[in-house]
């Protein structure tokens, strides 16, 4: 798209929302509830990621420099102003949030990625393919979710000496220096499943694969499936909290907890959150 | 230098000159010039010296044996599997006519000495390429019923009439995308895509 064409075309350009109908008669859609009042923010999600996608561990140092290779992130919040005074219970003021690709739909990653190798799936994945990546971080400037990641060092060659190597998950690929890494929904479990369901002739069952986030969760604080079956559980919630993927302004009742993260954004993200209720007279 | 030894030196610069020429018409993505090549695919990988050379044309060809006998997981998992020692001895300790040959008293010597062969890979993806033989096998040998031999022949040529086998298509990313691009019949499970996928993320992790 030339820039004459992109000026010209702003705002249809920005009103666009390309997967509106996508989904209306596809077999997968993945998306994910993430219930807030449940997370107690025990990091359980964020270890099963490192182990489940190969993960380096990069210490202290790097880690306060910036390159850190979390793909999944607690991120934690204090309580402001009067609804939730800090003072008044110190010890529960913190609120956690679990950070990850939010799949969006109308990714702003892949729209500015010079060599195509973020891009869409039919399934509504966000996808990075590592060999093609060039490592000019344009993507990760563009997500404002923050939740790409630079391989800055070459951590496949010293994040596991030997034997840990044996640890590492062989349906994953160990990346290497330079390019950008990120959450897929765990993808090589969504597309083993996908590949015994087609045998069989049938749609992945719910519940019949989920994240290694979702399965860690103590709490089973989150939701994974497909969006696409409606009786699928996360379907259902989505629903329940009035949600529809293609609306970036949501309008429902006021008791309602479910949200997305900077809906406008027109982002279209595949992530619903569910907010935390406090009891402040306990 | 005299005029038979110039006119020598002539010729050789001509002749590497036009073979030179040979190799830039044919396409050799990935291979280096000279190598024989299969539908402009440099092909024929390197031979791969094993701890037993295993007669694949005795068992495939002669026995008839379904590749599946052995590769037990192809149906079923994405790698096929090599097939355990027990499995070769099962079927070996039927048979003592052979037993004094001396690819047999090696087998035997493994599984007396509780080692199990080290079998070199053959077809070795890059760690990046996930490739699927469950769906490959259910599609063209269960559901279109094409013989085996010529199902698993698609990606590893005819093994039943090598020893050990030997990697003669280029399984190289083109060469995969020429195949999936192609109008294979719908099935009962595959009713949407005739062909095979084209997403990234099919092949690549
Ligand atoms: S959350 Fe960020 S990385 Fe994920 S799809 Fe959206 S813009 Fe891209
Ligand atoms: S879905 Fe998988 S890759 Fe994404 S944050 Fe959860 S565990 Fe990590």
């Amino acid at each position: 798209m030339s820039l004459n064409n992109l000026i010209k075309n702003w705002t249809s350009f920005r009103s666009r929302r390309p997967y509106l109908d996508q989904y209306k008669n596809a077999d997968y859609k993945w998306a994910m509830v993430i219930d807030l009042d449940a997370c107690t923010g025990c990091n359980a999600c964020t270890t099963a990621c490192y182990a489940e996608n190969n993960l380096p561990v990069v210490g202290k140092e790097r880690y306060e420099k910036g390159h850190a290779m979390h793909w999944l992130r607690i991120e934690r919040y204090w309580g402001e102003g009067e609804s939730v005074p800090v003072d008044m219970v110190p010890d529960r003021g913190a609120q956690f949030l679990p950070m990850m690709c939010q799949q969006c739909e109308a990714a702003p990653c892949e729209v500015v990625c010079p060599v195509g190798a973020t891009h869409h799936s039919a399934d509504g994945l966000n996808t990075q393919v590592y060999n093609r990546c060039v490592g000019s971080r344009y993507c990760s400037a563009n997500c404002p979710y923050k939740v790409r990641y630079f391989n800055w060092w070459q951590y496949a060659d010293t994040a596991w000496p030997n034997p840990l190597e044996l640890q590492l998950n062989p349906d994953v690929s160990v990346r290497s220096k330079g390019v950008m890494e990120k959450c897929t929904f765990c993808v090589q479990r969504l597309r083993e499943s996908m590949d015994h369901a087609k045998t069989d002739g049938r749609l992945v069952r719910d519940g019949e694969v989920t994240t290694a986030c979702a399965q860690a969760c103590p709490t089973s604080a989150i939701t994974f499936g497909n969006l696409a079956n409606p009786q699928s559980q996360v379907a259902k919630k989505w629903k329940n909290q009035q949600i529809a993927l293609e609306k970036d302004e949501q309008k429902k009742d006021e008791n309602l907890r479910g949200y997305r993260i900077f809906e406008e954004f027109r982002t279209y993200p595949s992530v619903v959150y569910l907010e935390r209720v406090r009891d402040l007279e306990a | 230098m005299n005029i038979k030894k110039i006119e020598l030196f002539f010729f050789g610069i001509l002749f590497s000159m036009l073979a030179q020429l040979g190799h830039a018409e044919a396409f050799h993505p990935g291979g280096a010039p000279g190598t024989q090549t299969i539908d402009g695919y440099n092909a024929l990988g390197p031979k791969v010296e094993q701890p037993i050379e295993f007669p694949h044309y005795t068992h495939a060809n002669v026995m008839k044996i379904n590749c599946m006998y052995c590769h037990t997981y192809a149906r079923r998992s994405a790698v096929s599997g090599i097939p355990r020692l027990d499995k070769c001895i099962g079927c070996h300790k039927m048979i003592p006519e052979v037993r004094d040959r001396p690819r047999i008293k090696k087998l035997f010597w493994y599984w007396d000495n509780h080692i199990s062969i080290p079998w070199k890979k053959v077809h070795d993806l890059p760690d990046f390429v996930r490739f699927n033989h469950e769906r490959h096998i259910q599609r063209f040998y269960f559901q279109d019923k094409r013989p085996v031999r010529e199902v698993c022949g698609y990606c590893h040529g005819d093994v039943a009439n090598m020893t050990t086998a030997r990697r003669v298509k280029a399984i190289s990313m083109g060469w995969c995308i020429d195949c999936h691009k192609k109008d294979h019949q719908i099935s009962k499970v595959n009713l949407k895509t005739t062909n095979g996928p084209n997403d990234c993320w099919m092949c690549h992790k």
